[in-house]
């Protein structure tokens, strides 16, 4: 215990380069995923079409090993930040792409109708009505998507550098107190992350739209559950 | 229904509990029994091993070690060992530490990164010998036995392209110091903090002006082609250096060492194993390992891809030991 | 050395000739098919056996212990947060560290392979049982218990087979996700398809990094194939509604 304290007081500042470098990669993967999923996903949704392709997009991406699509890459086109971001983009879209689509699709009918009876444009109806109510779970998705990516980043210290991954990857440097060390700085900074994209979550959300049970662990069920049926 | 759920489940269990007795029973990642596959009666100076416990040999993370391994372990199983071979461990540091926990009984060691790295020991010594000598002294006081080196060595170099090292008239080590501000030097993260490494270069020729890139252990030949590196640390058996592209400096002040390679295996499991009749193989296949002969099947695993155990056979049965 | 001096007095070892290898795997080029097929059988076969051995142990034992919990649960509900947070924590650690902390308490080798692994499974299997096992309709349950099921016969005639897409749907996840993380596992030990790739980090060997991602990738997409296909054979009332998995 005393040697991991050591640890951390001794390697403070690199620990804190690579945990800003971890962070960036994991921005950066998030980023591109959202990019790709987010809007397809609501606009999907919103069409209520599309299930099926958005879907098995999501299962056949999830199925993608990361570490495969790393050595793919490594075989390619060698050391390069494309080879982490690609496996993390990978890992992020089923998520954000099937929660996204699943929560837009499935709003409550009658607000829709409702909305339209007031007479809402298409437009209004998604950014006024749909997405106000579809944002616990969407934000589910994300807040699965960011966990999964940060506990993923480690692996960039196989393809090309940066990140914590430097130094677990690196235990006859490091030995195993500093994996230990780096690890837990991984572990705090998803839970950060999650509870960071939590607040912003709870800012978007409508008040009197409480939070299911599912969604309240650090690995929201949402990206499970829509999967049952 | 209900049956077809039944059904499931008790198939479910079923390939668990299958799967699962399945893997228990391979627990190693390469396991073996041993060989004398001839079926006569042996007589126990033919088939020394037979009887005795089954050894767990490790390897180190590269090339070199992984053909030492299969050399190793095909040698004592054609006299009766059986041979437990856990491939690729790590880097020096967990290896041995693979070894004083009892995870494995023993692996090869290079003489220079034992007293280096393995103890700490901070001197440059005059000889092999010397090295050695003092390798096994610690060992030995630390529960350990050593076999006898082999007459190659191994030794960490730096190594630049030969267009590089012309440009900047790179002959020896110390030729570093021209190249201000900095140069960039390519290597095994490990190296970073070793005295048969980049702290040593400071330490010893007073090269404070080079930037540590960190490299995966293999990634050195390819950081050098593309220019990623100006200078990187390589072994001085790699095959790559047969090619002529690559030059490598001097080392006057012999920083890294002399690295003879020793088997070092726990005292307690080289008692069981039957002691000098155990040493004894691994010394015959020591005999064998010159410099030419390493450089030879480093070759072929490393530009020919061949296989180490393909290679190690080739060579223990062209040399009768098999 | 002085054995050394002897054997070198004879003109040192004979050192046979190895052979020139496939000249594509020689200049390391992108994919050696034929270097490939050469070497499947002794390098890259195994390696899909191991995969798929430690795959199933993994989520065979993790469903073991995932669907207790979850039975345990379902009866006693107050467990759920409590092991649905502890479980969740394993997504948040690294595999590639996972396994090597593990390292220090069980060695190298299968044991500590297999903990790791299940460790990630528990999570996905817990709450799909659960939901699964929740989303039973009230009335079904109602019907069920009118007609004098007991409640060991409503669990098991009623609310587990129609839990069952979802329960399948956990596995079929898990699955998937095992085979990715037992990728990583060659990190300490090379067993796996993991194994190639981290041996081609060493040496640059294209084509290793290539078939082994290919064939890990493959074997990913057809353990799913043949899960969502044992969910249509045994839950045939459930028309995909929308292809939904």
């Amino acid at each position: 215990m005393s040697d991991l304290l050591n640890f951390y007081v001794d390697n403070a500042s690199l620990l804190l380069e690579k945990s800003v470098a971890t962070l960036s990669i994991a921005a950066l993967g998030l980023a591109i995923a959202l990019l790709l999923a987010l809007p397809s996903g609501v606009w999907l949704g919103h069409r209520h079409a599309g299930s099926f392709l958005s879907i098995n997009i999501s299962n056949a991406f999830r199925a993608l090993p990361s570490l495969a699509l790393i050595a793919i890459g490594l075989g390619l086109i060698g050391l390069s930040l494309i080879n982490i971001e690609l496996a993390l983009v990978a890992l992020a879209v089923p998520p954000i792409l099937t929660n996204s689509y699943t929560a837009v699709d499935g709003v409550d009918p009658d607000a829709v109708d409702a909305a339209r009876g007031m007479g809402m444009r298409d437009r209004q109806v998604l950014t006024k009505v749909e997405l106000p109510l579809s944002w616990p779970l969407i934000f589910a998705g994300i807040r699965t998507a960011s966990v999964y990516i940060i506990a993923t980043t480690p692996l960039a210290a196989l393809a090309g550098g940066g990140g914590l991954g430097d130094i677990i990857v690196n235990q006859p440097t490091y030995h195993l107190v500093g994996v230990i060390a780096a690890t837990i700085v991984v572990v705090v900074l998803a839970f950060a992350v999650d509870g960071l994209l939590g607040l912003v979550q709870r800012a978007v959300t409508p008040r009197g739209l409480a939070l299911p049970k599912e969604l309240q662990t650090i690995v929201p069920a949402a990206d499970t559950a829509t999967t049952a049926a | 229904m209900s049956t077809r759920f039944m059904r499931l489940l008790i198939l479910l269990l079923a390939v668990g509990v299958l799967a699962a007795a399945v893997g228990c029973g391979g627990d190693d990642s390469s396991s073996s029994s041993g060989g004398g596959g001839g079926g006569s009666s042996s007589s126990s100076s033919d088939q020394p091993g037979k009887g005795k416990p089954a050894v767990t040999i490790g390897t180190k993370d590269f090339t070199e070690e992984f053909i030492l391994g299969e050399l190793y372990k095909q040698a004592l199983q054609a006299k009766g060992y059986s041979v437990n071979l856990k491939k690729n461990i790590g880097a020096t540091e967990i290896t041995d530490k693979a070894m004083t926990s009892g995870a494995i009984d023993g692996y090869p060691e290079y003489s220079g990164e034992s007293t280096a790295t393995v103890f700490g020991i901070d001197k440059i010594y005059d000889s092999p010998e010397a090295t050695v000598a003092d390798a096994k002294k610690h060992y030995e006081a630390r529960g350990q036995v050593v076999s006898n080196p082999t007459p190659f060595e191994d030794v960490d170099a730096i190594a630049a392209t030969k267009a590089f090292a012309e440009k900047n008239g790179l002959a020896s080590m110390e030729d570093l110091k021209k190249l201000t501000p900095s140069f960039t030097l390519g290597a095994r993260p490990e190296f970073k903090n070793r005295q048969v490494g980049l702290k040593g270069m400071k330490d010893v020729y007073g090269i404070d002006n080079a930037k540590f890139k960190q490299l995966a252990l293999g990634l050195q030949y390819k950081a050098l082609d593309k220019g990623d590196v100006d200078t990187a640390n390589i072994f001085s058996t790699d095959a790559q250096l047969a090619s002529g592209k690559y030059t490598v400096l001097k080392d006057p002040k012999g920083v890294f060492g002399f690295q003879n390679v020793l088997f070092v295996i726990n005292k307690p499991k080289y008692d069981a194993l039957g002691g000098t009749a155990f040493m004894d193989v691994i010394n015959k296949v020591n005999t064998l390992l010159t410099a030419e002969a390493m450089r030879s099947m480093n070759s072929a695993v490393d530009i020919d891809k061949k296989d180490p155990a393909e290679v190690a056979k080739s060579f223990l049965d062209a040399n009768k030991l098999t | 050395m002085i054995a050394a001096a002897a054997v070198l007095a004879q003109g040192g070892p004979v050192i046979p000739n190895f052979g020139r290898g496939d000249e594509c795997a020689r200049s390391n080029g992108k994919f050696c098919l034929h270097w490939f097929l050469d070497n499947f059988d002794n390098r890259f076969l195994p390696r899909v056996v191991e995969h798929i051995e430690m795959t199933l142990i993994a989520v065979s034992i993790g469903f073991v212990i995932a669907f207790s919990a979850a039975l345990l649960v379902h009866r006693w509900p107050r467990g759920e947060l409590w092991f649905a947070n502890l479980a969740s924590i394993f997504y948040t650690i690294p595999s590639i560290a996972y396994f090597q902390i593990m390292v220090a308490v069980t060695g190298i080798g299968w044991t500590t392979i297999e903990i790791a692994l299940i460790s990630y499974t528990l999570l996905i299997l817990f709450r799909n049982t659960l939901t699964g096992l929740h989303g039973v309709p009230p009335e079904t349950l109602d019907a069920a218990e009118g007609m004098g099921l007991t409640r060991r016969q409503m669990l098991t005639r009623v609310e587990l087979p129609l839990a069952m897409p979802a329960i399948i749907a956990g596995v079929r996840v898990a699955t998937v996700t095992t085979i990715s993380l037992a990728t990583v596992a060659a990190f300490i030990t090379p067993l796996g398809l993991g194994a190639p790739i981290f041996s081609a980090i060493q040496t640059g060997a294209n084509t290793d990094f290539i078939a082994a991602g290919v064939l890990a990738i493959l074997l990913a997409l057809i353990a799913d194939l043949v899960i969502v296909v044992a969910q249509r054979l045994l839950s045939p009332w459930q028309r995909a509604r929308g292809g939904a998995t």
